[in-house]
């Protein structure tokens, strides 16, 4: 008892040290699942967050209420307007597809697709890097599991679901973050390799052959659905350069600008019926 | 003795969600104010200064643990630094004199270039990669820190002598 007291201290010190090398060394290399500690403490610590966001945008809410109020009838007409010449246009589009397709085919592909997307709000950014995951306030009861692709507003490549994934929040690892990868294809001369990020704002295209032809900055990347997790056709971002790559011949260097920013991020769409949702 | 052990964990435990409470509504700002300052090291500051390093090392594992948690890093990396930024603030500020607002910014932006340097040099090892210095953004962290975690001691100062001349 005298000895503890005398070095409560160091012993506290020494004890807690040991227990985080020990809790690092279980993990490296990296790929392991997330332990149930870590997905505990997410458990424990995401409502919180939830609720903190949900307080400013309850605020900011109520502040933009009073400005959008006065422009809500000017928008109201526009809209009616809109509204009217886009059900032109569906009806229209319906009409070609039913010359592609039967009428029963149809309507269940379209409700495959109205049950396969999840609207989610974003709730907070990675506390190391925000390049590298954001958290967003849907989990296991809205039918979210890992390895869901996500996309913004505008349908846009931001990255896919992964652990931990609680019962109503669930951690996103962006296209950016350094261990993700999406095998992509360029819209134009047709350049398929794989995007990695970098955990910064640019990704590199990687694996495409130094012999291949074609490509220029600008040209759009979509994703090709090779690697199971993100379906095809989604657009993820343009060519930014390209060049030699100088640490191998064999493959060029190309680096991407993904399309996503963080201020259109506040809500995002998961695919629930994507490759990576087993639909 | 075990009962102050129990109070110590309750609010260790107190000021881990006011810090995820700050690093939220950060966040929920704009991401950028993640890079400019850490909430859980303004914390873990505070609190291992005004009650040391025992609290301060216990308060660090659980702040440190709940950033990793809302982190893809590896687990662990903050939890270490921030345990031993929690107990070395701890015990230094219990043997030199840190009142002076002049002082203890100075003293915290010691600690927390240090602890930068030790989560830097443990994740380069761990992950294998550089980090990422957000255009030099990032080594404006420990600065911004110690100013936010001394302000504390400022407001907290003028409370207690408000208080006192009202009473």
């Amino acid at each position: 008892m005298a000895f503890w007291e005398k070095r409560r201290s160091a012993l506290v010190l020494a004890g807690l040290t040991f227990f985080h090398i020990v809790l690092i060394s279980v993990q490296v290399p990296r790929g392991a699942e997330k332990s149930l500690f870590e997905r505990s403490i997410f458990f424990l610590f995401s409502p919180v967050q939830r609720a903190a966001t949900g307080i400013v945008r309850g605020a900011g809410s109520l502040w933009n209420g009073y400005f959008d109020l006065r422009r809500v009838r000017a928008d109201n007409l526009k809209l009616r307007r809109e509204a009217f010449f886009l059900s032109q246009d569906v009806r229209y589009l319906q009409d070609r597809l039913v010359l592609r397709s039967s009428e029963e085919e149809l309507q269940r592909n379209l409700a495959e697709f109205r049950g396969s997307v999840v609207a989610a709000r974003t709730i907070g950014v990675d506390s190391a890097n925000p390049y590298q995951s954001i958290v967003i306030d849907k989990g296991s009861l809205d039918g979210i599991a890992a390895n869901m692709a996500v996309c913004d507003r505008f349908g846009r490549l931001v990255g896919r679901t992964i652990q931990p994934v609680s019962l109503k929040e669930s951690m996103v690892q962006l296209v950016t973050d350094k261990d993700s990868s999406v095998s992509v294809i360029s819209a134009v001369d047709g350049l398929t390799g794989t995007m990695t990020g970098l955990s910064r704002p640019v990704c590199e295209l990687r694996y495409v052959l130094a012999s291949a032809a074609g490509g220029q900055p600008g040209e759009e990347l979509l994703t090709t659905g090779f690697d199971k997790i993100y379906p095809p056709g989604i657009r993820v971002g343009a060519i930014q350069s390209l060049a030699p790559d100088e640490a191998s011949p064999v493959f060029r260097r190309i680096i991407v600008t993904p399309y996503f920013r963080f201020n259109t991020l506040d809500v995002v769409a998961v695919l629930t019926k994507g490759p990576g949702g087993g639909g | 003795m075990r009962e102050t052990a129990f109070k110590d964990v309750l609010r260790a435990f107190a000021a881990t969600l006011i810090a995820v409470l700050v690093y939220s509504l950060a966040g929920s700002a704009t991401p950028g104010l993640l890079v400019v300052f850490n909430a859980f090291t303004v914390v873990v500051l505070y609190f291992s200064i005004r009650r040391g390093e025992v609290f301060g090392a216990l308060l660090g594992t659980m702040c440190g643990l709940v950033q990793d948690a809302f982190s893809i890093g590896v687990f662990g990396v903050a939890g270490l630094t921030k345990t031993l930024l929690g107990f070395w603030t701890g015990y230094v500020s219990r043997r030199i004199d840190v009142a002076p607002f002049g002082r203890s910014a100075l003293f915290m932006l010691v600690m927390s270039v240090l602890e930068m340097i030790l989560w830097v040099v443990i994740t380069a090892v761990v992950r294998l990669e550089s980090v990422n210095l957000h255009g030099g953004l990032l080594l404006v962290q420990p600065l911004v820190t110690a100013v936010l975690a001394g302000s504390l001691f400022v407001l907290e100062r003028r409370i207690r002598k408000r208080s006192a001349r009202g009473g």
